[in-house]
């Protein structure tokens, strides 16, 4: 397993693609926050603010790092890689395995970069602002950080999942991102409209989300009924693991 | 190390891809691995390391499948295409994840690289390398962990002719060393020069598996070329026997169906003196388009 997880670990990095989307995902939640704290008027904004927008801006971060998770698998289907993949460890849910290994590591280094140093870069611009923000006031900040650090990193291993079961980037990518903005929503109206109550609370981006809310679920717009950070998180993690199984079934039973 | 295919069968939906294929492959020498465009063999040969799933029948390294091999590099080195390679990424680190997967160390991709040819350009990205250099790091790939088998589909693919005889030597080289190699080629001279065995199919199934010389013998023409200054004379009183003869020039003909020994016992007899008597053997390729004639898939119309 050592030996499949190395192995996969230089594919990640010797793609100069994954650097790029890794370094876009770092950098622009860091430059909107840092932006919007050195620019916005004095008394205008505190610490929940600052997360708030950190966390928001992020969820380009999380769908990048799902772009990234995707393309490990993807990327070896198109370029048809996965045949000597194979041949090299014919023990395909090894290779699954030590891809998702992989991944959530990318995943959990990203984003933990992207809250410590961009809640550090928005402090210090304040500080130098002299305009005094009290990170240790907000209530929840520590629980949302890391929440938003496993939703970041639940995502990726989302990308890896859908990947596995469609096989084509374009069609992952499209996916990863049509799932949240419009799947999600279009299946809570829906059962809505034939009398599901709170229907919302089952959409596992949705429940996601509220891994790095600051606000307790019944405050959450739109979601008067919600799992909780905990509930939610463990939904979301839970379908994108079923997803991946499912994936992990096509990968192993189709042709290469 | 021997290799055994047995009863192997792919369909792909209705059409029977490989059916009910079996061999033996045998160490210590280059076993040719022959058919027709879309006879099945890049489909036998993924179903042999795993890549596609057979509907039944298996292939066995020393008794044993290619999914149960825990460090496969090591025991069969494969190369399907030269093609499967991500462009973004250098020869080198190519060969690293290749390494890496089984545990061989890293230097060992900088030697593959030599090995090759390739060691000048290992750091450059696979877009920029020409189809003959992906095969050589195709190769550096088979040769990796020194595997005792060597599986290979049209390696010569894209190669110039200085590049033909380098894998041709790579391969009798291995093979000489007591390596089990087992390659596809449609260059039918490079084959004869290359294997001592043959494995023929055509339309999945088996034709023929022997030497390169009894498929030659048996599906090759063979016949006498005789040059003679009276070389009329000759071709009256063979014709005389039922013997058939065919003009090269003037004072060269073919003789069909009978042998050199039985063309100079009657030149003597008639005081012919001959300039040449020599047995001549079909090719390869003679041999391969006769034995599958019947099988031919994709056939082009008369010219």
């Amino acid at each position: 397993m050592i030996s499949t997880l190395r192995s996969e670990w230089i594919k990640l990095r010797t793609i100069r693609m994954n650097w790029v989307l890794v370094a876009i995902a770092l950098a622009f939640p860091l430059i909107v926050s840092a932006l919007f704290v050195a620019f916005s008027e004095a008394g205008s904004f505190d610490g929940a603010d600052i997360f708030r927008l950190l966390s928001f801006t992020a969820v380009v971060t999380t769908m990048l790092l799902g772009v990234v998770g995707a393309t490990t698998i993807t990327g070896e289907f198109g370029f048809n890689t996965i045949r000597p993949t194979f041949a090299a460890t014919p023990k395909r849910l090894r290779v699954i395995l030590a891809k998702m290994l992989v991944v959530i590591v990318v995943g959990i280094v990203t984003m933990t970069l992207v809250v410590v140093a961009g809640l550090g870069l928005c402090t210090a611009i304040a500080s130098a602002r002299d305009v005094e923000v009290d990170l240790g006031a907000v209530e929840a900040l520590v629980p949302a950080c890391v929440g938003l650090v496993a939703f970041g990193t639940i995502l990726t291993v989302f990308g890896l999942a859908l990947g596995s079961i469609l096989r084509s980037t374009p069609v992952a990518v499209a996916a990863l991102i049509l799932w949240p903005l419009l799947v999600e929503s279009i299946v809570s109206v829906i059962l809505s409209a034939v009398g599901i109550d709170n229907a919302s609370r089952w959409m596992p981006y949705g429940a996601g989300t509220q891994l790095w809310s600051l606000e307790s679920p019944d405050a959450m717009s739109g979601v008067t009924e919600g799992l909780g950070r905990v509930g939610g998180g463990l939904y979301f993690g839970g379908v994108v693991m079923a997803l991946l199984l499912v994936g992990s079934v096509f990968v192993s039973r189709r042709d290469a | 190390m021997t290799v055994v295919v047995e009863g192997l069968t792919k369909r792909y939906g209705a059409k029977v891809a490989v059916g009910n294929l079996s061999f033996e492959v045998n160490p210590g020498v280059v076993t040719g691995f022959l058919g027709p465009n879309g006879s099945g063999k890049s489909t036998t040969m993924r179903c042999m390391i795993g890549l596609d799933r057979p509907n039944s029948g298996r292939a066995t390294f020393q008794g044993k499948a290619y999914s149960a091999l825990a460090r496969p590099l090591h025991e069969v080195g494969v190369l399907l295409d030269a093609g499967y390679v991500h462009p973004g990424r250098s020869g080198r680190n190519h060969l690293r994840w290749l390494a890496a997967s089984n545990g061989i160390p890293m230097k060992r991709a900088d030697e593959a690289l030599g090995l090759v040819g390739l060691d000048s350009v290992g750091g450059k990205n696979l877009r920029t390398y020409s189809l003959g250099m992906k095969q050589r790091l195709g190769l550096a790939g088979v040769l990796l962990g020194d595997p005792h088998t060597i599986i290979l589909d049209e390696p010569a693919n894209g190669l110039d002719p200085e590049g033909i005889r380098w894998i041709r030597d790579v391969l009798v080289h291995q093979a000489g060393l007591g390596k089990t190699v087992l390659v596809s080629s449609h260059l039918l001279s490079e084959m004869a020069q290359m294997a001592t065995a043959l494995v023929v199919i055509g339309k999945g199934q088996l034709i023929e598996q022997s030497t390169v010389a009894a498929f030659v013998a048996r599906h090759g023409d063979r016949w006498v070329r005789v040059a003679s200054p009276r070389v009329a004379t000759l071709v009256e009183v063979l014709r005389a026997s039922g013997t058939r003869v065919e003009y090269v020039d003037d004072s060269t003909i073919t003789v069909h169906g009978t042998t050199a020994a039985e063309v100079g016992d009657a030149a003597a007899r008639y005081n012919v003196a001959l300039h040449e008597l020599t047995t001549v053997t079909g090719s390869l390729e003679d041999a391969f388009l006769e034995a599958t004639a019947s099988v031919q898939e994709y056939q082009g119309g008369a010219r």
